[in-house]
């Protein structure tokens, strides 16, 4: 059996006294991308911030690599998240934001540096490092953002419909490119959307919220 | 601030002469004396006031009063940031009352927050920088609370989130981000309050000691005592220009900050975890405690002589001789301040309106309206010393007439009407004066259907404020003020200077009235209050 990178037992979903589902079970494999449907409001984003730890759960457990991180910390999860806007530190570079994440884990300002340049070229950035955050156009400043999430190798990359904001060429686009680079960093992936055809574009399994557990 | 930029095209001509009133009120009131004031010092020391800058004594004061304005300051900071925090992010049972009681030291005037102090502490913390510093901050925590609070309420915390999820322990994100995001805030914030501090008057006198001296009790100390006016001259040259320096610091610091986008967040519920929702709480909670304490103080000492609980220090408020220079009773003095209360609010409400309604109108408008912020930067006893010499003195003596403390009153509180009253005329959309044109109305009623409903509002606002501001004034009127008829400030200040528990007191009762009267004034305002009238209260206390 292929080793789970992500596990996710009887999980209970709210925010702010409000349950959105209970009893969900979902599992994802390393280098798997899972698209989640479902509609506005339907709890899609509480899921993968409850898995990041942004909010508690309610109940049940997650897995990360077959350790349980349902009490853990935010920073000790290994789960990355990119939101629907870039949410680009503005006090820093280009660079400075890939970078970021690398600090944080011990990485020397150099290295981070080096690292930083790396991604940037590998996601088509090459040059754009020392650049300031707001010189960015959107689908640039989205892809920086995606470089920043994955330059710490984490093992579960939650993206939070990433491409709404950017018109649907670009949308198209990037989702076939971010698509592409997923599987090459082999990290696990859930993509929460409303979009059936950007979920079908971009993952290997499509999964309705609504067949996930139970509705409160 | 909502709505369009207005558009006037058709405006009536004598709205283009509006700059004129204020542009003359200020030529009279603030460049005249304070050329006179130079010119006197000039023509007959120049070469003192030369080497009074050259002396080392004047350096030494600057150091102290550097070292004070820092710490108090930093202490500020230090109690400001986690309340700013508290209360304007976070939804809780009593967050309301929690906000306005942060307010509630900012508008009490220093004399009384000093002698809140003195009744709070004055019998563990001896005179001098440690009480100082510390009612320093107590003033200025609605300044760092509500500068910082304002741009920390527009956090959605997704930016800390991504750090946490990037590998940030909570702390980290805080310093790496939070910190950078709040930076022109808090830099802007500590800007005021150092200003604040180092150009303190009232409290340096009541709390201080030697060692905490500011530039501006050395005017009066040069000018009153020693009569070196020379020296008192180039005190207020080097303490303009760090004033200056400073301000022009921080307005820099807070241009030089990286824009975020701004979308409107509202308020989180409290944290879910046990030990940061108690923490939370607990700091809302002390808050009010530090806040009401010093007030509860002073409450407690006018009902309270050595011994027993007494109403006699309220009793002997209409007397001549409740422990005074009997000079006039304490009633007396609480009728003269708000006899000049009253006519602060009119001057300042008429020049200062005037003026903020010349800044929507193209032309010579805004740089009067940047004129009128001037006085801001003057030290109130500059400005007192340079209008006692201009107009307090043969052949234009106006001191006998009663005028010259509400027209300083006036210079002080012109900025604020006018921060207070441009916003909200910015905020109204200039098109509809248009629109009452093509309807008919003549230039002036198109003006009026257009601007008249906020003008109404803000200028009752600006004028109570106006007034709180003239009620605690203590700088300009100690050396505009005749003995006979002090206003409540230097009646207090009096008081205290003599021995004996009555006159404290009287003047702790004298203070609770005082507190009173200004606290009725700023319910006044926030009661005018709309929703386009408390942005620019915010800014006005900034």
């Amino acid at each position: 059996m292929i080793p789970s990178r992500l596990a996710v037992h009887g999980l209970a979903l709210g925010y702010e006294g409000r349950v959105f589902r209970r009893g969900i079970d979902l599992t994802i494999a390393p280098g798997e991308i899972v698209a989640i449907l479902g509609p506005s409001g339907s709890g899609k984003s509480t899921l993968l911030s409850t898995i990041a730890g942004v909010v508690p759960a309610l109940a049940g457990a997650i897995e990360v690599d077959g350790r349980d991180v349902t009490r853990a910390p935010i920073h000790e999860r290994a789960v990355g998240l990119i939101f629907q806007e870039p949410l680009l530190f503005p006090h820093l570079d280009v660079a400075g934001n890939v970078a970021y994440g690398l600090r944080r884990h011990g990485m020397s300002r150099s290295q981070a540096h080096a690292r930083a340049v790396e991604l940037l070229d590998w996601l088509g950035l090459a040059g754009y490092g020392s650049r300031r955050v707001d010189e960015l156009s959107g689908g640039q400043a989205q892809r920086v953002a995606l470089a920043r999430a994955l330059a710490p190798r984490p093992a579960v990359l939650g993206l939070d419909e990433p491409f709404s904001a950017l018109d649907s060429d670009l949308r198209q686009r990037l989702s076939v490119e971010v698509a592409a680079m997923l599987r090459k960093a082999d990290v696990a992936a859930i993509h929460v959307t409303h979009d059936a055809q950007e979920a079908a574009t971009i993952a290997d399994r499509v999964v309705e919220l609504s067949s996930l557990g139970l509705a409160p | 601030m909502g709505g369009s930029a207005p558009t006037l095209t058709a405006v009536p001509t004598w709205l283009r002469w509006t700059w004129a009133a204020p542009a003359l009120f200020l030529g009279v009131f603030l460049v005249y004396p304070l050329a006179v004031l130079g010119v006197t010092v000039m023509s007959d020391s120049g070469t003192s006031v030369v080497s009074a800058l050259l002396s080392t004594s004047i350096w030494q004061v600057t150091a102290l009063a550097v070292t004070q304005a820092l710490t108090s300051t930093a202490l500020a900071l230090l109690v400001g940031l986690p309340l700013a925090n508290v209360v304007s992010r976070y939804r809780f049972r009593g967050r309301a009352v929690a906000q306005a009681l942060v307010t509630v030291p900012f508008v009490l005037p220093t004399v009384v927050v000093a002698l809140a102090f003195r009744s709070l502490l004055g019998s563990g913390v001896p005179q001098g920088f440690v009480l100082v510093v510390i009612a320093h901050a107590y003033v200025n925590l609605a300044v760092v609370a509500r500068i910082v609070g304002a741009q920390w309420a527009q956090h959605s915390g997704d930016y800390e989130s991504v750090a946490r999820t990037l590998g940030a322990t909570r702390w980290r994100a805080f310093v790496d981000v939070t910190l950078p995001s709040l930076r022109s805030a808090i830099v802007a914030s500590a800007a005021v309050v150092f200003v604040f501090s180092f150009s303190s008057l009232g409290i340096v006198l009541l709390l201080g000691d030697p060692s905490t001296r500011t530039l501006e009790s050395q005017i009066l100390r040069q000018t009153s005592v020693l009569l070196d006016f020379p020296g008192a001259a180039a005190t207020a040259l080097v303490q303009l220009v760090l004033i200056s320096c400073v301000l022009l610091l921080g307005a820099m610091a807070s241009r030089r900050s990286p824009a975020r986008r701004i979308r409107p967040v509202g308020l989180r519920p409290l944290p879910s975890g046990r030990v940061p929702r108690i923490a939370v709480l607990a700091t809302a909670a002390l808050g009010a405690v530090i806040v009401l304490a010093p007030v509860t103080a002073l409450l407690v000492a006018s009902v309270r002589s050595s011994d027993s609980w007494t109403l006699n220090w309220w009793a002997s408020l209409g007397s001549v001789d409740a422990g005074t220079t009997r000079l006039g009773s304490p009633s007396a003095a609480i009728v003269t301040s708000l006899a000049y209360a009253a006519m602060t609010a009119l001057v300042a409400a008429v020049v200062g309106g005037l003026a903020a309604v010349a800044v929507i109108v193209p032309g010579r408008g805004r740089i009067v309206a940047l004129l009128a912020v001037v006085p801001l930067g003057v030290s109130a006893a500059t400005l007192g010393l340079g209008t006692l010499l201009a107009f307090g003195r043969p052949p234009l003596d106006l001191r006998a007439t009663g005028l010259l403390i509400p027209l300083a009153h006036a210079l002080v509180a012109v900025p604020l009407v006018v921060a207070v009253v441009a916003p909200g005329l910015r905020s109204t959309d200039g098109r509809l004066m248009s629109v009452a044109a093509t309807l008919g109305a003549h230039p002036s009623r198109a003006f009026l259907t257009a601007y008249g409903p906020v003008l109404r509002v803000v200028i009752l606002g600006s004028a109570a404020l106006a007034g709180a501001v003239s009620l605690g004034e203590f700088g300009a009127a100690t050396f505009l003020g005749r003995a006979s008829s002090p206003t409540v400030p230097i009646q207090i200040v009096r008081l205290l200077g003599r021995p004996g528990e009555q006159s404290l007191g009287v003047a702790a009762a004298l203070a609770v009235i005082l507190v009173v009267m200004t606290l009725v004034l700023v319910l006044v305002v926030d009661r005018l209050g709309t929703g386009r009238m408390r942005q620019p209260s915010v800014a006005a206390t900034a």
